[in-house]
Formats: C-alpha cells, sequence, structure tokens
C-alpha cells in the first residue's frame, strides 16, 4: 500500500512516501526567514511556492505516479493556521481528484510513530523537543499521554529568542551550540520545574537581562546546560514513573549533539536504552506523516478539518 | 541496608527501622546545576517535613539532614504506595490530606499516588523534594493540576471518579473561598499549548 503524506504545520512543506512500513520518499523545503520568526502568511505562500516542485521531487524519487498512491495523510495539527491550510487543501484536492481515502494525523504523533520506526523501541518515552513543541509522550491505556510538557513556549522557541537577541540568524540551535562548546563558565540561571512540567518564559526574560554584560560563550553554554537539564530531568521522571526502559529525542532540537549526549548518560546510569533518530526524520517531515497515516488507514474520521490545537492525548490509538 | 526506591532523583533505602533518602549525582547534568538542585532540594524538603510533622499533618518524621551526603533521615511508615494498590475511595482521604496540606501554607509539587503510603487506613504524604511554600491561590490550583494529571496518566479508568471525589473532599476542608482557586485552575489548564476548549 502506497501512503503519501503531506507535512506542512508550520516553516517546514514536506511529502513523503511510504510502501506499507517502508519509507521510499522524503522530500521538503523549509522557510528561513531572513530576519524575525515565522510570518503564518508567509510561511503559507512558501509551502505553495514549493509544493508542486516537493511532489513531482517526492514522486520521481519513488519512481511512482499519484495513480498509485493509495491512500494520502496531511497533518491535521497542531500548527500554525495557514500554513496547515496548504497541506489539507492539497491533499483534500489528491483524494477527491484519484478517489482515494484521506486520513488526518497529529503531527506530535507521527513524530513518535517515525520513532519507534527507526529506533526499533518499541515503548519508550519520547522527549519532543522542537521549536513549538516540547512534551514528553509516553503510551498509556491506549493513548499517547503527555506526561509533561511546556507551559509556556517550546524550548527551540526559546533558543531562536535568544539566538535573535544575539543577532544569530534562524534557526539559532547550531550557532548557539558551536558558542556553547567554548565555555565552561556556567552564570546561574532560573531552573523552572514544575513536577512534570517545565517552563522557559522566566529563562527567557532572565538571560535577556545578561546580554551585553555577560561573554556570549558563557550564555550560550549556561542556557543549553540549564534547559537540557529541565528536559532530561522531565523526561527521566516520566521513565521512573511510568516504568519505561527506553527513550528517544526527537524534534528540531534533536539535532543538539550536547542534549542527546544528557539524554544517552541519563539512560546508561538507568539501564536503559537510548536511541537517537537519523536526523532526517527528526525535524518535521512528510515520511512521518505517510507512515502514520499508513498505520491509521483502518480509522474511519468525520473531521477532517485542520486542528491548530490539536492535543496528542486526544487521538485513540487503534493499532497498537 | 536495603534499598527501598530508585526514584529519578533520589535512593531511598533503610537502615535500622530509619529510612534514608539520598540526592544521588546525577551524571548528565554539570556540577554546578548538579550540586546546586541536590543541596537546596534535600535542603528544602527537610524543613518542610519538619514543619508539617510538628503541624500534625500525616508525614514521616525527620529525623537528621546530613548536609554532604545530600542524606535525609526519616522513621519508616509501613504500608503500600498508592500507586500500586488505588481505590475510589483513596481519592476522597487524598482530598482532605491535600487541603490540609494547603492549609498549612505547603504546596507539594509532585503530587502523584506514588508520592502517598497508605498504612492501614491512614494515608502519608511523602517526597517533599519539590515542595515551597505559599498561600497563593494559583500555586494551589497548580497542586490539584498536577494530581489531576497524575490520575490521569497511571490510573485512566478510574479517573473522572476519582478526581470528582477528591475535588469535594478538598473543597469541604480547604480554608480558603475555592472559586479564586478554580479560576487559576481552568487557567493552568489553558496555558498548556494547544488547548481546544478555547
Amino acid at each position: 500500500m502506497y501512503t503519501l503524506g503531506i507535512e506542512s504545520t508550520a516553516h517546514t512543506f514536506g511529502i513523503g512516501i511510504s510502501d506499507n512500513e517502508k519509507i521510499i520518499a522524503n522530500e521538503r523545503d523549509t522557510l528561513k526567514p531572513s530576519s524575525g520568526g515565522i510570518i503564518p502568511r508567509e510561511a503559507a505562500m512558501h509551502h505553495f511556492k514549493f509544493a508542486p516542485e516537493i511532489l513531482k521531487r517526492a514522486l520521481d524519487k519513488s519512481g511512482l505516479k499519484l495513480e498509485d498512491i493509495d491512500l494520502f495523510a496531511f497533518s491535521q495539527g497542531p500548527g500554525i493556521i495557514p500554513a496547515l491550510k496548504v497541506g489539507a487543501q492539497l491533499s483534500t484536492f489528491l483524494s477527491k481528484k484519484y478517489g482515494k481515502k484521506l486520513i488526518g494525523v497529529n503531527h506530535c504523533i507521527a513524530h513518535l510513530e517515525i520513532a519507534r520506526l527507526y529506533t526499533r523501541l518499541n515503548d519508550p518515552v519520547m522527549l519532543y523537543a522542537s521549536g513549538g513543541n516540547t512534551q514528553v509522550i509516553t503510551y498509556y491505556n491506549g493513548t499517547y499521554i503527555v506526561f509533561g510538557e511546556t507551559q509556556d513556549i517550546g524550548v527551540g522557541n526559546l533558543i531562536d529568542k535568544i539566538g535573535r537577541r544575539l543577532s544569530i540568524p534562524f534557526p539559532a540551535g547550531p550557532k548557539i551550540e558551536e558558542l556553547a562548546k567554548k565555555s565552561k563558565h556556567y552564570i546561574e540561571m532560573p531552573y523552572s520545574i514544575k513536577g512534570m512540567d517545565v517552563s522557559f518564559s522566566g529563562i527567557e526574560t532572565f538571560v535577556s537581562k545578561l546580554i551585553g554584560k555577560e561573554k556570549v560563550e558563557d550564555i550560550a553554554f549556561s542556557l543549553q546546560e540549564t534547559v537540557f537539564s529541565m528536559l532530561v530531568e522531565a523526561s527521566e521522571r516520566a521513565m521512573a514513573y511510568c516504568l519505561k526502559d527506553s527513550l528517544v529525542i526527537t524534534g528540531g532540537v534533536a539535532a543538539n549533539k550536547r542534549l542527546n549526549e544528557m539524554g544517552e548518560k541519563m539512560c546508561k546510569d538507568r539501564k536503559a536504552a537510548f536511541k537517537a533518530i537519523p536526523l532526517e526524520f527528526a525535524g518535521d517531515n512528510g515520511a512521518m506523516i505517510a507512515y502514520t497515516g499508513y498505520l491509521m488507514k483502518d480509522y474511519k474520521q468525520n473531521d477532517l478539518a485542520i486542528k491548530p490545537k490539536f492535543r496528542t492525548d486526544t487521538v485513540e490509538i487503534k493499532y497498537r | 541496608m536495603k534499598v527501598l526506591a530508585f526514584g529519578s532523583e533520589a535512593v531511598v533505602y533503610e537502615k535500622n527501622n530509619v529510612i534514608i533518602k539520598r540526592r544521588i549525582k546525577k551524571s548528565y547534568r554539570i556540577r554546578e546545576i548538579d550540586e546546586k538542585l541536590r543541596r537546596n532540594r534535600s535542603k528544602a524538603e527537610f524543613n518542610i517535613m519538619r514543619f508539617l510533622y510538628e503541624s500534625g499533618l500525616n508525614v514521616p518524621r525527620p529525623l537528621k539532614y546530613i548536609e554532604s551526603k545530600k542524606e535525609i533521615w526519616m522513621e519508616k511508615i509501613e504500608g503500600k504506595r498508592l500507586a500500586e494498590e488505588f481505590s475510589v475511595n483513596d481519592a476522597n482521604s487524598i482530598g482532605i490530606l491535600v487541603a490540609e496540606m494547603h492549609n498549612f501554607g505547603i504546596i507539594h509539587g509532585d503530587l502523584t499516588t506514588a508520592n502517598i503510603i497508605k498504612n492501614d487506613k491512614k494515608l502519608y504524604i511523602i517526597d517533599f523534594g519539590l515542595s515551597y511554600h505559599s498561600s497563593k491561590d494559583e500555586d494551589f490550583a497548580s497542586d490539584i493540576f498536577l494530581f489531576k494529571n497524575a490520575l490521569k496518566s497511571k490510573h485512566n479508568d478510574l479517573y473522572k471518579e476519582a478526581y470528582r471525589s477528591f475535588l469535594n473532599a478538598y473543597k469541604s476542608k480547604i480554608r480558603k473561598e475555592f472559586k479564586g482557586i478554580d479560576t487559576h485552575l481552568k487557567d493552568i489548564e489553558e496555558r498548556r499549548r494547544y488547548n481546544e476548549s478555547y
């Protein structure tokens, strides 16, 4: 069964194709704003502009024609409204034109499913850390529950915001990571973990006051150490509480080597398994939507409208 | 010496009927963060336990705190953690206990059924590692919210009934206008990302 999945929740437009459980194409283009953050309308315009090209590339890569596709899937949410609409429109059009079923997929769950597929960890706790999302998710009683999450902004968003104040272009993660390597001097920062949840806005305010007073390398180092310690602590709590013996880290921030190193150390100390996801599938991508759509192929969905505030724990999981 | 629990941040062991909770080093975080967290949390935990014990709440009796080892020594409480054996009836007693704790101006900060021990019919709250002093509506609400989520994730089948029972008992005991707390409770839920209720 060939499934074509479209991802367009934020600044990435991606199309992936799966042949049953095998990913055979994963093409994308990511909007990189020249200054500031993502402007929703610009993201949508970017997606419209690149959609035909990405679709063609994905089909070429898989050697398929649109007529060959058996199932269409799209990222239903959570995300930015204008951006989500692009994927919804294109997939609805394709499914009607070729008379094939359409599946709406939860973006966060798609991250988890592709992580399970590529790490071969069956029942992990997943730390999903990206620009918009920061959640610790695990499977429990037939659904994915959000064990802990950010109470305000995503961790990637925090890093980008601070990067912007330091005149680092979007995405700021790689440059912050590079700067952090040059320092060993820790500046004490607010460590805000509330039970299972984390909060970052206090750190943003705190750090913005340090700019100009402290060395950039020291700020980068201290920022990374503080926020990643919080994320790893929250993940460990979920593992201890739900008795899970493996961890995966995904989302754009999973590209950070220091975060992975910390996750790995924590797991080693607990004698748990840790696996990183191939970078191609850690950031937003169409393949995860195609694959999750395939898993959900028997679902009967009445509501295929976009869901900008789609919560992970509201989806019933029938395929596990 | 017998290891009783290997939690996410501490090892709890038993020696001659005394429970010792030692906050262990975490190799993943740098020494500066690790030291500070372990020291502050252990010290605060010990002080809060002592305060609650002296106020008459059902908590283990704290014996001593050893700073160099980040160890808290306390009296043993026989019984089982509620996470292993939970019924809706317990939710009612938890509501009363939590309200009493809040009346003393203490926020638990990690309220789950794993942190409540049942001894015969009596319930004891343990693990004050994330606790702090406050009498603000918002902080009361954050405790309730945590407990609600813990019920949802660990006792999903009983969750709705248990939460209702917990909340009714809490309301009857809390010496504060519940309306204010309730407003914050709704606020916290909405503050989480992607809430479909608004």
